[in-house]
C-alpha cells in the first residue's frame, strides 16, 4: 500500500520535474531570442560595413575595409562628429556642475518636497524628445523676438537643450554613489582636525569620484546620441552626427554609413565598458 | 557641508538655505528649460495658421477640432496607438524571460549581458534602423534567404511597411522592458518559487500565481515605459516606414517643417495627453488589481 503511494508520487514528481525542465528550456529559448533580437541590428550594420560592394545586397561579394576610409574622408560626417563631441563635452560640463550639488542636496538634506524635486530633475527623461525639442524651439523664438539675441540655431541654443538631457542621468548616477556613502568617514576626518573644505576635497570627493565619472559618461552619451531635441535646435551649417546619419539613411543605405555607425557603436561601447569599471552598470540602469 | 548632516530635523532654516543653494541651480535650469517652453508651446497650439501670414494670434480650439474631425489625422493617431500596443505586448512576452534569466544568473556573464543590452540603448535609433534596413531590403538577407529556401518566388518587401516599423520599435524598447523587469525580479526571493514547486505547482501555475503577481509593479512600470517610447518613436517610423507611413511624432515634425506651428503644437499636446492619460489609467488598473 505505502509502496504503491510512494511510486505513484515518485512518478508524479518525475513528471513535474520534466515540466520544470521544459519551463526552464522555454525561458532560456525565449530569453536568448530576446537578447539576440536586441543585438541583431547592430550586428547587421557592422557586417554591412565590411561588404566589398557598395550595394547592400546579400550575399556580399567579398569583404573590404575601404568603406572606413570613405567614411573618414567624408567631410560632412567629420564636421557633424566634431559638433557632437563639442556639444557633448560642453553640455556634460555644465550639467555636472549643477547635478553634483543637486545630488548632494537630495541625498544629504531632509526637507519637505525633496522627493518632488528629485522627480522634477528626471523630467527631461519623461517629456518626449520631439515635444521637448519643439517647445525649446518655440521658447527660443520668443526670447529672440523679445531680446534680439541670436539664440536660434546657435551653439548656445543647442547646448541649452543638451544640458537638460545630461542633468537627469548625472543626478541619478551621482545620487546612486552617494547613497552608499559612509558618513562616519567625514566625521573621522573632522575629528582629526580637517576643516570642511579639506574633508570634502580629501575624503568625500575621492569616494564619490566613480559616481561622477559614471554620471559624466552617461550624460555625454545621452547628449551624443540624441536626435529629436537636436533636430529642432540645429542651425544652418551645424549638424550633429545622429542627424547626419538620419538624413543620409533617408536617402540611401550603403557600407559608408554602416562604417560611420560602427564608429558610433564603438565609442558608446567603450564608454560603457569604462563606466562599468567605476560603477557597475547593472546597478544604475 | 556639515549643516547638511542635519538629517531628520526637517525644515530648519539652515537646511532650507543649503538645500536651495545645492539643488536650486539644477531645479531652475529644468524649470525654466522645460516648463516655460511647454507653456509657450501650449499657447501656440491655440493660435491659427494661414498659408500666407503663417501664424496668427488667436485663442481658438480650431487645431484640436481639426485634428479630431479629420480622418487623415485620426488615422495616423490610431496607427500610432495600434503600433504602440502591439510593440508593448511583444516586449512583455519577450522581455520577461530575458529579465528572469538575468535576475537568476549569478555568473560573471550577467554584467556583460547587461552591458550588451545597454549599448544598443544609447547607440541611437537611426543606427539600429540602418541594421534592419540591410536585413529587410529587397535584396537583403531575409528576402534572399526566403527565395533560396523556395518559400517565396519574388523578393519580400518588408521595408516601408507597418510590420517593419513594429519589428524595429520592439528592438528599441525591449532593453527598457528587460532592465525594468530585471531589477524587480531580482528582489523576488527564489525560495518562493521553490516553495511553489515543492507544493506540486507546475511551472506555468508557479509563474501565474507567484512570479507574475510579485513582479506586477515592474511589469506595470516596464509596460508604461515601453508604451510611452513607442507612442513617441521618431527615427524608426521615419526610416523603416518611409514617407508613406505616418506616426504621430514624425507628423509633429512634418507640420513644423511645413510652417504650420499651431497645428504641430496641438499635435504635440494631443500626443502627450494621450500618452499620459493611458499611463495614468494603466497605473490605476494595476493598483486596483493589487487590492483585489
Amino acid at each position: 500500500m505505502t509502496k504503491a503511494i510512494a511510486s505513484q508520487s515518485g512518478r508524479r514528481g518525475r513528471a513535474l520535474m520534466d515540466r520544470r525542465r521544459l519551463g526552464r528550456a522555454a525561458m532560456l529559448a525565449t530569453g536568448g531570442f530576446a537578447f539576440l533580437y536586441i543585438l541583431v541590428p547592430l550586428i547587421f550594420v557592422t557586417w554591412l560595413s565590411f561588404y566589398r560592394q557598395e550595394i547592400p545586397s546579400y550575399p556580399p561579394e567579398g569583404y573590404s575595409l575601404r568603406w572606413y576610409g570613405a567614411a573618414a574622408a567624408n567631410e560632412r560626417f567629420i564636421d557633424a562628429f566634431l559638433v557632437s563631441i563639442q556639444l557633448g563635452v560642453i553640455s556634460t560640463a555644465i550639467g555636472l556642475a549643477v547635478a553634483l550639488p543637486a545630488a548632494l542636496g537630495i541625498t544629504r538634506l531632509r526637507f519637505r518636497g525633496r522627493g518632488a524635486l528629485a522627480n522634477m530633475l528626471l523630467l527631461p527623461l519623461i517629456v518626449p524628445g520631439i515635444v521637448l525639442g519643439f517647445a525649446l524651439y518655440v521658447f527660443q523664438v520668443e526670447i529672440e523676438i523679445a531680446t534680439s539675441l541670436p539664440l536660434l540655431g546657435s551653439l548656445g541654443g543647442l547646448v541649452w537643450g543638451h544640458v537638460l538631457l545630461v542633468i537627469p542621468w548625472a543626478t541619478r548616477l551621482i545620487t546612486a554613489s552617494l547613497e552608499g556613502f559612509d558618513r562616519t568617514l567625514e566625521e573621522a576626518a573632522q575629528n582629526l582636525g580637517a576643516n570642511r573644505l579639506t574633508t570634502f576635497r580629501r575624503v568625500t570627493m575621492p569616494m564619490i569620484l566613480p559616481g561622477i565619472v559614471a554620471g559624466a559618461i552617461f550624460g555625454f552619451v545621452s547628449s551624443f546620441g540624441n536626435l529629436e531635441v537636436s533636430l529642432f535646435l540645429v542651425g544652418p551649417g551645424r549638424t550633429t552626427l545622429p542627424i547626419a546619419i538620419l538624413q543620409y539613411l533617408q536617402w540611401k543605405i550603403d557600407p559608408t554609413i554602416a562604417a560611420i555607425s560602427v564608429l558610433q557603436i564603438t565609442i558608446i561601447a567603450a564608454a560603457m565598458l569604462v563606466t562599468d569599471r567605476f560603477v557597475k552598470i547593472s546597478r544604475v540602469v | 557641508m556639515s549643516d547638511a548632516g542635519a538629517g531628520g530635523r526637517a525644515d530648519r532654516p539652515s537646511t532650507l538655505f543649503s538645500a536651495s543653494t545645492l539643488i536650486g541651480p539644477a531645479t531652475l535650469l529644468v524649470a525654466i528649460g522645460i516648463l516655460a517652453p511647454m507653456l509657450f508651446l501650449a499657447r501656440y497650439s491655440l493660435n491659427l495658421y494661414d498659408p500666407r501670414l503663417l501664424m496668427i494670434e488667436a485663442f481658438s480650439p480650431a487645431n484640436y477640432i481639426a485634428f479630431f474631425s479629420d480622418p487623415f489625422y485620426l488615422g495616423v493617431f490610431f496607427t500610432t496607438l495600434r503600433v504602440s500596443f502591439v510593440c508593448t505586448a511583444v516586449c512583455i512576452v519577450l522581455g520577461f524571460p530575458l529579465a528572469y534569466l538575468l535576475a537568476r544568473t549569478g555568473s560573471r556573464m550577467k554584467n556583460l549581458m547587461i552591458i550588451g543590452i545597454v549599448i544598443p540603448l544609447f547607440v541611437g535609433n537611426a543606427v539600429r534602423a540602418a541594421g534592419w534596413m540591410t536585413f529587410f531590403g529587397s535584396r537583403g538577407l531575409l528576402s534572399v534567404t526566403l527565395m533560396d529556401l523556395g518559400l517565396r518566388d519574388g523578393p519580400t518587401e518588408i521595408m516601408f511597411t507597418e510590420t517593419a516599423v513594429i519589428i524595429g520599435i520592439i528592438a528599441v524598447n525591449l532593453p527598457y522592458m528587460v532592465l525594468t523587469l530585471q531589477s524587480v525580479l531580482e528582489g523576488i526571493d527564489r525560495n518562493l518559487e521553490e516553495a511553489a514547486f515543492s507544493l506540486g505547482a507546475p511551472p506555468w501555475t508557479m509563474f501565474r500565481r507567484v512570479l507574475w503577481p510579485l513582479a506586477l509593479p515592474g511589469i506595470a512600470a516596464g509596460t508604461i515605459l515601453c508604451f510611452i517610447l513607442a507612442m513617441n518613436a521618431y527615427a524608426t517610423p521615419v526610416l523603416l516606414g518611409g514617407p508613406q507611413f505616418r506616426m504621430m511624432a514624425p507628423m509633429v515634425y512634418n507640420q513644423f517643417q511645413l510652417n504650420n506651428w499651431p497645428l504641430a503644437a496641438a499635435l504635440a499636446f494631443i500626443l502627450m495627453a494621450t500618452t499620459l492619460g493611458l499611463t495614468v489609467v494603466a497605473g490605476l488598473m494595476t493598483r486596483q488589481s493589487f487590492r483585489g
